[in-house]
């Protein structure tokens, strides 16, 4: 009996996806994280090398790093079901950031995404197959991909 | 010719999520949502006190994430805030005198029905109440180590980190939870 | 032969995916030219953040590996020249902003002028004058109104010019004009003791 009680507290158990969302967006209200900035691939200088760049390596990790700061997307969809924000800020994945409807009466879509300094390409994919830029933003240059895309720069000052 | 599949390391997602990539938190989320949700429903008894103490050590995890020393560990280290979490969330309970088990009966101290149609033929939802139900009759600490042993299968050494318990007072809490749940069976088993 | 050279492409591909993780997500064609590129940005010492972002932009997009390949290569063309522009001290973020300005048809010159005008961070200058070029203003027009504004104004202040110069177009005016009208307003209110 104890054997069959244990077998079936190991039995996996299985939350519903929804946590997730509600994890991402209980952190999406957080104040930013203060990004530590990447070292680059000083790993890879030879031995000697090393020594030199690893402590330059920790004056950059001790460095401040600029904050990021919260930016809402917007963008009126009508006869959508879904639609996802997608960018350099989240790998290009459709999955990462659904956006959701502002109001009920209305197809203005919207999310919040916290973003370090820089300068991102990003458009709107509505129901997994249709892109649209954002009309209230300057477009990204075009690579030849089909499809379009806008820029946002946040500023580090 | 097995070619392995490499996917994106604890450590990558980390890393990212430091240099301002929130996203990638979602990942991390996901792959440890259902493990460490496990530990936190038979810790705590039920499902919505168990997404509540998860959500909130997600959310801790995420904001204290600069002070997770190896990255390539972060579930272990987030299975730490966890443990931690559910302690809380349990001490909170039995200050309000919630009810662990639904069954108000089992509470009162009444025993499970004997009978000739009884334990022999549990059927699978008596039998997870029955687990619950046992589990439930352990003080939090000896349940605490007995799913930290025989679920999360976790070293004394480690147990002894993530609770700050001393490796043979986890030894003795283990013993007599297991002694615990031998009592509380056979009574459950005899007819 | 042909299965040698197949397993070849598959095992540096390998490699590719598993210094980036990421790179697993882009068609197996364009795998391995992505990541040589990679390696050459590298190698440079280029940040390759921006290359795999637009190799996975191309990806999520559906667009066919050689679109993919010459997008990223592009990319790592633009950003040495943006590097060089602006020197080696320029942080990442600048480079990347530099790189969109050249692509919009800013001459190197500008971004090198602008080193000089300007404390860094460079970024949202060189943003606004790439946005600008991509909103139809002629390259050496937004060149000279960003640098005109470049020693005094600040970020936040950039922003707005190019937002109202892009509603100005939004409402009918010709970019040129719009810039010239916004660039001497801004100079107007900047005066001290103004009317």
């Amino acid at each position: 009996m104890f054997d069959r009680i244990v077998a079936h507290l190991r039995a996996p158990v299985r939350i519903d996806p929804a946590f997730d969302e509600r994890v991402m967006a209980e952190i999406a209200t957080l104040p930013a994280l203060t990004p530590v900035r990447p070292v680059a691939a000083w790993r890879r200088l030879a031995p000697l090398a090393g020594l030199a760049v690893a402590a330059t390596a920790l004056v950059l990790i001790a460095r401040p790093a600029p904050s990021t700061r919260r930016l809402q997307f917007v963008v009126d969809a009508p006869q959508a079901a879904t639609v996802s924000l997608v960018g350099d800020f989240n790998d290009w994945d459709a999955a990462r950031t659904p956006m959701r409807l502002l109001r009920a009466d209305g197809p203005v879509w919207s999310a919040v995404v916290p973003l370090a300094p820089g300068r991102y390409r990003y458009a709107f994919l509505v129901n997994g197959s249709r892109w649209l830029p954002d009309s209230a933003a300057p477009a990204g240059s075009d690579d030849g991909f089909g499809a379009p895309s806008s820029v946002v720069t946040v500023s580090g000052t | 010719m097995g070619k392995e599949k490499v996917g994106t390391s604890d450590a990558d997602l980390v890393r990212r999520v430091r240099a301002g990539d929130t996203g990638a938190y979602a990942a991390l989320v996901a792959r440890y949502r259902d493990r460490l949700g496990r530990y936190a429903v038979h810790m705590l008894g039920n499902r919505e006190e168990a997404e509540e103490a998860l959500q909130d050590a997600f959310v801790r995890g995420y904001r204290s994430l600069g002070r997770c020393d190896s990255p390539e560990r972060f579930g272990a280290w987030l299975f730490g805030i966890l443990v931690n979490r559910c302690r809380t969330a349990g001490a909170r309970a039995a200050r309000r005198r919630r009810v662990f088990v639904h069954d108000e009966a089992a509470l009162n101290g009444a025993s499970l029905p004997n009978g000739p149609n009884a334990p022999n033929m549990i059927e699978r939802a008596e039998f997870e109440d029955l687990v619950r139900w046992a589990l439930g009759r352990l003080t939090p600490e000896h349940r605490e180590a007995f799913l930290l042993k025989f679920v999360e299968d976790l070293e004394y050494e480690e147990m002894a980190r993530l609770t700050g318990a001393g490796v043979s007072a986890l030894k003795m809490r283990v013993k007599r939870a297991r002694e615990q749940l031998q009592v509380i069976l056979r009574e459950a088993e005899h007819v | 032969m042909k299965r040698v050279a197949l397993l070849a492409v598959l095992m540096v591909a390998t490699r590719a995916a598993a210094q980036e993780p990421r790179l697993e997500r882009v068609d197996p064609a364009a795998r391995a030219p992505v990541a040589a590129l990679l390696d050459s940005a590298r190698a440079t010492g280029l940040s390759t953040e921006p290359l795999i972002q637009r190799a996975l932009e191309g990806t999520t997009k559906g667009a066919p590996a050689d679109r993919v390949i010459a997008a990223v290569r592009r990319l790592v063309a633009d950003l040495g020249r943006a590097r060089e522009a602006l020197g080696p001290s320029a942080a990442p973020p600048e480079i990347e902003a530099g790189a969109a300005a050249l692509r919009a048809g800013a001459p190197p010159s500008v971004l090198t002028q602008l080193r000089v005008a300007r404390r860094p961070p460079l970024t949202m200058a060189l943003a606004v004058l790439a946005d600008l070029v991509a909103s139809g203003v002629p390259a050496d027009r937004a060149a000279a109104a960003v640098l005109t504004l470049a020693s005094t104004a600040r970020d936040a202040d950039l922003l707005e010019f190019r937002r109202a110069v892009e509603r100005d177009i939004a409402l009918g005016a010709p970019p040129a004009a719009a810039t010239a009208v916004r660039l001497d307003a801004s100079a107007r209110a900047a005066r001290p003791g103004r009317p």
